[in-house]
């Protein structure tokens, strides 16, 4: 990027950064998924591993590995009468913490903010927990921060699950 | 549940009348008595698939799984051979190793150090003057499975000391593997791609029977399907999936498209109705002329006219030709059941034509993924809706009596939406259960 960033766009504090989480992990408790999506840079990419220090999703199966079109998909999907799997839908609780930035990466005007998650679901008399660790990349872009590259690296990400359905 | 009592409730005749022509009682679902006796007489007897030879390409490679009941270690000797030994050790019972997969030199147990080589046979026992001078350690390896057979890189093992060879077993569905591995410009597939898990609660049976019904997708999967009937992509250089409705009916060309069953259970169904004369993209192009360079144009064109959706080697693999994989199912109890689903290297195929098939089988086939999910509700559902004594009854019949004899394979043919394909596999459940 060779334009000079305006200066909002050269740093973003802890405090930001996990009002920022916490606003993301709302949207997504509020089922409110198509403003989920659009926290997403147009090149956003939404990425869960399904082995343990994944290194790549070209050679290796992941659990979810959207673009914007695959997150419209599956959003359309979420929103269809007729996705059986969320008959009746999830209600899920998000909780965000242990949020740490790193310095920003010069070259792209991104910021990786590292942080834990816990979502916990609930569906049918059931309830089930998701844990990991989650990276952002954050991108200066149209007067808010959005997401570039959002990973979660959920610690049982290699075990064997019953249907997902909603994002982490 | 102790073994006289099973017997006593289940002689040849009950099990057998638990299968009509049409239908099939629902116990074969839900009593946990007959999930016994499928581990010793199907699972403990069949020939079941325990990996590809890709997953263990050296020496001391491992991969652990089970067959049916029995823990099992995949792995490859020092002379090359495959080995599939039972994993728990010859001394006081534990599982010599408890990783997924992994490499060893050896195989150590953790509780006394009993060591093995990597074809089972034991090496060192510590401490060795504590036993008998009668002790011969060429007794006390580790057990093997009692037959195993190779195909093309797929191993599978029979847990019994006789019964039908591997050759009669693989033969009639031999082909349809060539299929999926002749795809790969180099003639080799490999299974080094990761994999996805999913579990659900519902009986084993309920996934195998679904890798064969096409009559289930409009309806089970019809949040995949577009206003005009259609479904997303599946393959690569596709611009759409298959038309699946038409106005408020399954597409015509959808219900014309057919299955097969070759007796032993096994059977698939024809390819996907999909305008391959459309399919077209750089990636997908490019492979395309890997492959011709390889196998010349003709011999190409021909490999890559699709001519199988999902193929089921009876009881517990299947491949899929469209977007492709393979799919071992594991019974882990009456009522739950594991899967897991191997993406498919093509060995030689630009890495390219590889990733979108790893990146589209996420999108159909992950535990989150936009089509499998709504199958894992299918199968929780049915199991919970078996409870019922409403009616003992499970209804297979559709296309009862109207399957017509197929020379080319020797076996039968009927559409896909009917349900040859689940009458077969209990013909093959019935003679594997009543045979003493």
């Amino acid at each position: 990027m060779n334009m000079p960033l305006p200066h909002e766009a050269t740093q973003i504090g802890r405090e930001a950064a996990e009002q920022f989480l916490i606003h993301e992990a709302r949207l997504l408790d509020e089922r409110r998924f198509r403003d989920w999506m659009a926290l997403f840079t147009e090149d956003g990419i939404y990425w869960v591993p399904a082995a343990h220090d994944q290194q790549s999703p070209f050679n290796q199966a992941s659990l979810f590995y959207d673009d914007r079109d695959l997150m419209k998909t599956r959003i359309d999907r979420l929103e269809h009468p007729l996705i059986h799997v969320q008959t009746p839908p999830s209600r899920t609780v998000h909780l965000v913490s242990n949020v740490t930035v790193a310095p920003p990466d010069s070259d792209v005007g991104e910021f990786a903010v590292s942080s834990n998650v816990v979502m916990i679901e609930y569906r049918l008399e059931r309830q089930r927990l998701f844990a990991g660790r989650q990276t952002h990349r954050l991108r200066y872009q149209e007067s808010m921060w959005r997401i570039a590259h959002k990973r979660v690296d959920l610690v049982n990400c290699d075990s064997a699950f019953e249907a997902m359905a909603v994002p982490i | 549940m102790n073994i006289p009592m099973m017997e006593a409730a289940f002689n040849s005749r009950s099990i057998r009348d638990l299968v009509e022509p049409g239908r099939v009682h629902r116990r074969v679902y839900s009593d946990p008595a007959i999930f016994e006796l499928e581990m010793e007489r199907l699972f403990g007897r069949a020939w079941l698939f325990v990996g590809h030879a890709s997953q263990v390409p050296k020496p001391g490679d491992f991969v652990t799984t089970e067959l049916g009941r029995e823990p099992v270690i995949f792995t490859r000797h020092r002379d090359g051979s495959l080995q599939v030994l039972l994993n728990r050790c010859a001394h006081r019972g534990p599982k010599v190793l408890n990783e997924r997969c992994g490499q060893r030199k050896q195989f150590t147990c953790l509780y006394h150090g009993w060591t093995y080589d990597t074809d089972g046979s034991l090496l060192a026992v510590p401490v060795p003057e504590g036993c008998g001078t009668e002790f011969d350690k060429r007794k006390h390896g580790l057990a093997h499975a009692p037959r195993v057979g190779e195909y093309r890189g797929f191993v599978f093992a029979s847990l019994a000391q006789s019964g039908p060879s591997f050759d009669e077993h693989i033969a009639p569905i031999r082909a349809n593997i060539d299929d999926l591995v002749d795809r790969a410009p180099a003639g080799e597939i490999a299974f080094d791609a990761g994999m996805h898990r999913y579990i659900y609660r519902g009986n084993w049976k309920l996934q195998v029977e679904n890798v064969l019904d096409s009559y289930h997708v409009p309806f089970s999967h019809a949040s995949t399907v577009s206003r005009e009937g259609v479904q997303f992509s599946r393959r690569e250089g596709d611009a759409t999936g298959a038309k699946v409705v038409e106005g408020s009916r399954t597409a015509a060309d959808w219900t014309r498209r057919k299955s097969y069953t070759v007796g032993r259970g096994h059977g698939w169904t024809s390819n996907t109705a999909l305008d391959d004369s459309k399919r077209s993209s750089a990636v997908w192009n490019e492979y395309k002329l890997v492959l011709a360079e390889r196998v010349g144009s003709e011999r190409a064109e021909q490999i890559l006219t699709p001519r199988l959706h999902n193929t089921l080697v009876y009881p517990n693999v299947s491949i899929m030709g469209l977007n492709i994989h393979v799919r071992v199912i594991k019974p882990l109890a009456v009522d739950m059941t594991e899967v897991t689903i191997f993406p498919v290297r093509l060995v030689g195929a630009p890495p390219e034509m590889n990733f979108r098939n790893i990146r589209l089988l996420n999108v159909t086939h992950a535990a989150a993924s936009f089509v499998q999910s709504d199958d894992l509700e299918a199968f929780a559902r049915a199991q919970a809706g078996l409870a019922s004594r409403g009616t003992d009854w499970v209804d297979i019949s559709r296309g009862l009596g109207a399957e017509e004899s197929d020379a080319e394979h020797g076996g039968l043919r009927a559409l896909a939406t009917h349900e040859m394909a689940v009458r077969a596999q209990y013909a093959a459940w019935r003679d594997y259960m009543c045979e003493v």
